[in-house]
């Protein structure tokens, strides 16, 4: 599983691809360094609102995982060298496995980078909440990472569809209508935060922390099924 | 019409504590493959064994979708195929068997030749990884280049280094999908060197090509494949003796058609001849080897001066519509 695993880091860590989710992962601590800085509880609410939850969560955590897992099953079809991991001995999940390995590690090491750095500004080095919203973020990498990497198995466009989930599901959606919110990642992905650390953002009314793990583990569990009987059963180019 | 030159029925397995006939390696068995409304393959039935077997058509006659069937990367729309009595499809321990080389440059250019191999290695599950990896990069004879990048590399040797990554687990079958690609002269007179030896340790080659004369070198037996269909299957020299019997048309084009015609209309190799109104004539010819001996010579002795002459079908397309159409 290594050689698949350093294969697809090596595939995924192209320069100019590298600059731009550096850029856009600079986002959130470039606005958590605005002044002023938040220090009260309406103005936690609102920072988490607007930077954690919508900017972070919702916008550049799944651009960047899309950037990164469409690709890393998606691009091995498109050149054709899928086959060369299909053609292997290897049960399919351990092809799966170290894919979906690589994207969190590249897409999570920027991501909770920007996470780290947001909250240390927002929070005043504030080390549970820090570690809570990190957390939170990785959780939310993984769960993206899950659902991209098998869209970029099932669709040629899965660029354009991800976009489009980020925008209109995750972005539009769930921030206006209630019941869509219990069908977001990014909606469970602030629920992580607020599990992890209740004292600094108790103040939203947010789903139970069993109910946010049992539907972590579901959406990534499930997805990373959904990927591994794709794999089994489509035609390798 | 499907016509088989020699049946390609398969030996019938041997029953069980029976020692009688060996299973064949690959039998592929009633297989069809059809996209929509368009047949790629259309109920073939083989059997391929030990030894080199050559996959013939012409492009787009269906050969690429059997290698994928055969080899579990496509589904069947209907049949089966299996190898070593084992189904191939959504069967991955099978692959520690069997080496496939796709048509397609299936390589990762920022890799370099070694670590290409060495990678493929490690995914077949291969032991002793470095012995086997200069094992396989000597056998294709790119000691010198495998610590270059891929994307360095010209077509010929990307197939060749593509092809070590493919013996690297020493397979007891190899498919392969157009592996001359792109090879030289040189190249290919190392690479049916390769695939003879290691026939002769006993492994089951299938070699997909659409040039004739390059499978007619190696292999020990040919698999016709035209739209899709089995069109021939069996020794190679069979087959060429069937092709032999197709009357060839051939264009003449001389100082003095009409006499020409008249001269040579009583050669025995000569089934028909007819004078275009552009004043050459065609040929229609059973025994072209005969009639190329026997034509100067009636035209030195009529005085008649032979400007031009051209086969008019030789192509392999039209050997192959041939053999579909008798």
């Amino acid at each position: 599983m290594t050689s698949i695993y350093f294969l697809t880091l090596r595939q995924l860590s192209g320069r100019w691809r590298l600059l731009i989710i550096a850029a856009v992962a600079a986002l959130p601590p470039l606005v958590a360094a605005l002044p002023p800085r938040p220090s009260d509880g309406p103005a936690v609410a609102e920072f988490e609102l607007v930077v954690l939850s919508v900017l972070l969560a919702g916008a550049v955590a799944p651009l960047v995982v899309l950037a990164i897992a469409a690709p890393a099953l998606g691009n091995e079809i498109e050149d054709r060298t899928l086959a060369n991991l299909a053609l292997s001995p290897l049960p399919r999940w351990r092809i799966v496995v170290p894919k979906l390995l690589a994207v969190i590690t590249i897409a999570g090491l920027f991501i909770t980078m920007s996470a780290f750095v947001t909250a240390w500004f927002a929070f005043l080095g504030d080390a549970m909440a820090v570690g809570a919203v990190t957390v939170a973020a990785l959780v939310g990498v993984a769960l993206y990472a899950s659902v991209f990497l098998w869209l970029g198995l099932v669709s040629s466009r899965a660029i354009g569809l991800g976009l489009l989930y980020v925008v209109v599901w995750e972005g539009f959606l769930s921030g206006y209508v209630s019941g869509v919110q219990l069908l977001s990642i990014r909606h469970y992905t602030v629920a992580v935060m607020h599990a992890l650390d209740s004292r600094r953002f108790a103040t939203a009314d947010f789903v139970s922390p069993e109910l946010t793990a049992a539907v972590v583990l579901i959406v990534f569990g499930g997805f990373f099924l959904l990927t591994v009987r794709r794999l089994r059963r489509m035609e390798v180019p | 019409m499907n016509t088989t030159v020699m049946p390609a029925a398969p030996p019938p397995a041997a029953p069980h504590g029976t020692t009688a006939v060996p299973a064949p390696v690959i039998r592929v068995d009633n297989v069809s493959r059809w996209y929509g409304s368009v047949v790629a393959v259309s109920d073939i039935s083989f059997d391929v064994g030990p030894g080199i077997t050559g996959l013939l058509g012409p492009n787009g006659a269906g050969k690429t979708t059997l290698l994928r069937m055969m080899t579990g990367l496509a589904a069947t729309s209907t049949g089966t195929v299996t190898m070593f009595g084992e189904p191939v499809r959504d069967n991955p321990p099978l692959y520690r068997r069997i080496g496939v080389m796709a048509e397609h440059e299936t390589v990762y250019e920022f890799m370099k030749g070694r670590e290409f191999v060495r990678m493929m290695a490690q995914l077949r599950g291969v032991l002793r990884l470095n012995e086997a990896v200069d094992r396989a990069i000597g056998l294709v004879d790119l000691a010198d280049a495998q610590h270059r990048p891929i994307g360095t590399y010209s077509r010929g040797m990307r197939q060749r280094m593509r092809l070590a990554a493919t013996l690297v687990h020493d397979p007891e079958v190899l498919v392969l999908d157009e592996p001359l690609n792109g090879a030289d002269p040189r190249q290919r007179v190392h690479f049916r060197h390769l695939l003879e030896r290691l026939a002769a340790e006993g492994k089951t080659i299938v070699l997909s090509s659409h040039i004739l004369e390059e499978v007619e070198q190696v292999a020990d037996s040919v698999l016709l494949i035209v739209n899709g269909k089995l069109a021939a299957s069996g020794g190679f020299r069979a087959i060429r003796a069937a092709l032999d019997q197709r009357p060839y048309h051939v264009r003449i084009v001389s100082d003095a058609p009409r006499r020409l015609a008249a001269v040579i209309v009583g050669l025995a190799s000569v089934d028909a001849v007819n004078v275009d109104p552009d004043g050459a004539i065609v040929v229609l010819s059973r025994n072209v080897s005969d009639l190329q001996i026997e034509l100067p010579r009636l035209a030195q002795a009529a005085g008649i001066g032979l400007r031009r002459v051209e086969p008019l079908d030789d192509s392999l397309e039209s050997v192959f519509g041939y053999l579909v159409e008798r």
